[in-house]
């Protein structure tokens, strides 16, 4: 489904703030997988999204999505078959149009002509009928601008934006990193239900290393721009957090002490 | 009663201008210089298709001309990755040499004697007072030019575009190409601007290569004026509004002529102050309320 080869990314080359964000990194998923990815701050995760999506070119290496190499499409056309909630809940709402235009832009992907009309009553109804399967009362407010939302509710539009058009692949950066406890829990729920229903092949970024073990069928985890662990659905099964833990201090060695706080081990 | 005539007149036709420079600085939100040069262009070719015989040609051609300067600034600013504001200065200054050679290599080109819309409907209409005829065409183009800009931000490429203005990685990742939707925008924004010019060259029955200086700051302050009488907004709202204000705008100038001692020439510094002090209210009004909190907390 999704293959990445050894790729390599360094911004800023040839300057003194030169800096590798992904060093030879490579990766399979098979249709259907659910990879959750961990990681400390800076190891790389969302660059690792944004090499997926083509926020970037890659210095070396390639990806490819079904069967098809992507490596030097521009962004916009790989939206068409990956759909992102991204890490900064402003990054993927417009904040002046409302919940519905949103909706009908993300939807458009659909396919649409220039000169159709942007929202149809009956596209209305399927995006109200979406919004209440939510459960967060969003689908009373259509006509509200999205700049007026709080940054869970956002993502939570972001969400069923990217899934409103069945995506091929599904990429969630620490999307509910912005919620309330309730509500997170809410929003994996849904999370887990859209991506069942649809079959998704999906990657999910998040600190909450429990909700990783929980959640998906792989976990993989990642440090200074490469992964350095990959554990699969048999060995995940039965697998306590500090088991993962231990074999993370074994991988990383002497970081573990910094790194201990920023994965969040408190987390529910 | 003629003057009052004259500044609905001109209120309507640069409604048209006022439409144009909203869809550039407010809803791509960018300032687009181009306007100045895209003016003149529709003037340029509207006024010697008049000269011709092609009053209505004319009209035609300038929106075809501002269309092409439009896509000229948005290939600037896409392919070239040129600063937009630098990009409709470079399309702006390359226009000057063009509306030159339009216009024959004069500076000006005069229409009296010779057919303009203007001049044809009247004459289809004998019995009416030509300046009420001429409200009634400025009111009916400008009227057609509402109803489009309204239906067209109604489509889905119009919500493109009102998002490309707003938050281009959303739209990227919806799988629009945003380049397009830019290009598509700044032609759309020029052709409002030279069917405007090309209609003031015909209604004044006269072309001067320098009409389009400052031309940019007259929209902007419509768009404003606007904006102050009617608040900002939807779309639907904004367009109306930015007719509005170019109205006002006229009935601002015309008081200030008539009523006052100003040369003509110093309008060009009402509008800049205009468009300053408007574009100032919201940080005065947040020094103000940062002053009075102050103030509250000790
Ligand atoms: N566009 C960019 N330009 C320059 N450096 C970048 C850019 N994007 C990422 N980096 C650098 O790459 C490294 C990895 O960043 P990245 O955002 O992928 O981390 P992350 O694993 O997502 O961390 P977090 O958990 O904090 O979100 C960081 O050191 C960052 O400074
Ligand atoms: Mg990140």
């Amino acid at each position: 489904m999704l293959k990445i080869e050894s790729a390599v990314k360094t911004f800023f080359k040839g300057t003194p703030q030169e800096h590798t964000a992904l060093r030879g990194l490579s990766l399979h998923l098979k249709p259907g997988e659910f990879v959750t990815v961990v990681g400390s701050n800076g190891a790389g995760k969302s660059t690792l999204f944004n090499a997926i999506c083509g926020s970037f070119y890659l210095d070396a290496g390639a990806v490819m999505l079904d069967g098809k190499d992507i490596t030097y499409q521009p962004d916009f056309r790989r939206a068409k078959m990956i759909g992102r909630v991204f890490q900064d809940p402003m990054m993927g709402t417009a904040p002046h149009l409302t919940i519905e235009e949103n909706l009908a832009l993300a939807y458009s992907r659909k396919h649409k002509l220039p000169l159709a009309p942007a929202i149809t009553a009956k596209e209305t109804d399927f995006f109200r009928e979406h919004l209440a399967a939510m459960g967060m009362g969003l689908e009373d407010r259509m006509k509200t601008k999205v700049g007026l939302l709080s940054g869970g509710q956002r993502q939570v539009v972001t969400l069923l934006m990217c899934t409103l058009s069945t995506p091929k692949l599904l990429l969630l950066d620490e999307h509910t990193a912005a919620l309330d406890p309730q509500t997170s829990e809410k929003i994996m729920e849904i999370t887990n239900r859209i991506v069942a229903e649809n079959h998704l092949t999906t990657m999910m970024i998040t600190h909450n290393l429990n909700a990783a073990l929980r959640t998906g069928t792989r976990t993989i985890m990642m440090d200074s721009g490469q992964i350095i662990l990959d554990i699969g659905e048999e060995e995940r099964r039965g697998m306590t957090l500090d088991d993962l833990l231990r074999m993370y201090s074994q991988k990383a060695g002497g970081e573990f002490d910094n790194d201990r706080m920023l994965l969040n081990k408190d987390n529910p | 009663m003629s003057i009052v005539l004259g500044t609905a007149q001109l209120g309507l036709i640069y409604g048209l201008l006022a439409i144009g420079i909203y869809i550039s600085f407010r809803i791509l939100n960018v300032p687009d210089l181009t306007a100045e040069g895209s003016f003149t262009f529709g003037l340029a070719c509207a006024s010697m298709l008049a000269t011709t015989g092609h009053p209505w040609l004319g009209i035609l051609l300038a929106v075809a001309a501002g269309a092409a300067a439009g896509l000229v600034t948005g290939f600037f600013q896409t392919k070239c990755q040129i600063h937009p504001v630098l990009a409709g200065i470079l399309t702006m200054s390359g226009l000057y040499s063009i509306n030159m050679f339009v216009m024959g290599e004069r500076a000006n080109v005069t229409l009296i004697g010779v057919d303009t819309i203007f001049t044809q409907i009247s004459a289809l209409l004998p019995g009416l007072d030509k300046n009420w005829v001429k409200l009634l065409i400025s009111l009916l183009l400008t009227a057609a030019g509402i109803l489009l800009a309204v239906g067209f931000f109604k489509t889905h490429l119009g919500l493109c575009i009102r998002a490309a203005g707003d938050n281009e990685t959303m739209v990227r990742a919806s799988s629009i190409n945003v380049g397009h939707v830019k290009l598509v925008a700044l032609a759309v924004s020029n052709a409002y601007i030279a069917l405007c010019g090309g209609i003031i060259a015909q209604y004044q029955s006269f072309a001067d290569i320098n009409s389009g200086v400052g031309i940019l700051v007259v929209g902007l302050a419509s768009v404003i004026i606007g904006e102050v009488i009617c608040g900002r907004r939807g779309v639907t709202a904004g367009i109306l509004s930015a007719v509005a204000g170019s109205i006002v705008y006229r009935v601002i100038i015309a008081l200030a002529t008539t009523y006052t001692m100003l040369p003509a020439y110093m309008l060009k510094l009402i509008s800049a102050v205009i468009v300053a002090v408007a574009l100032s209210v919201p940080a005065v009004k947040s020094a103000f309320s940062l002053q009075k909190t102050k103030r509250g907390g000790v």
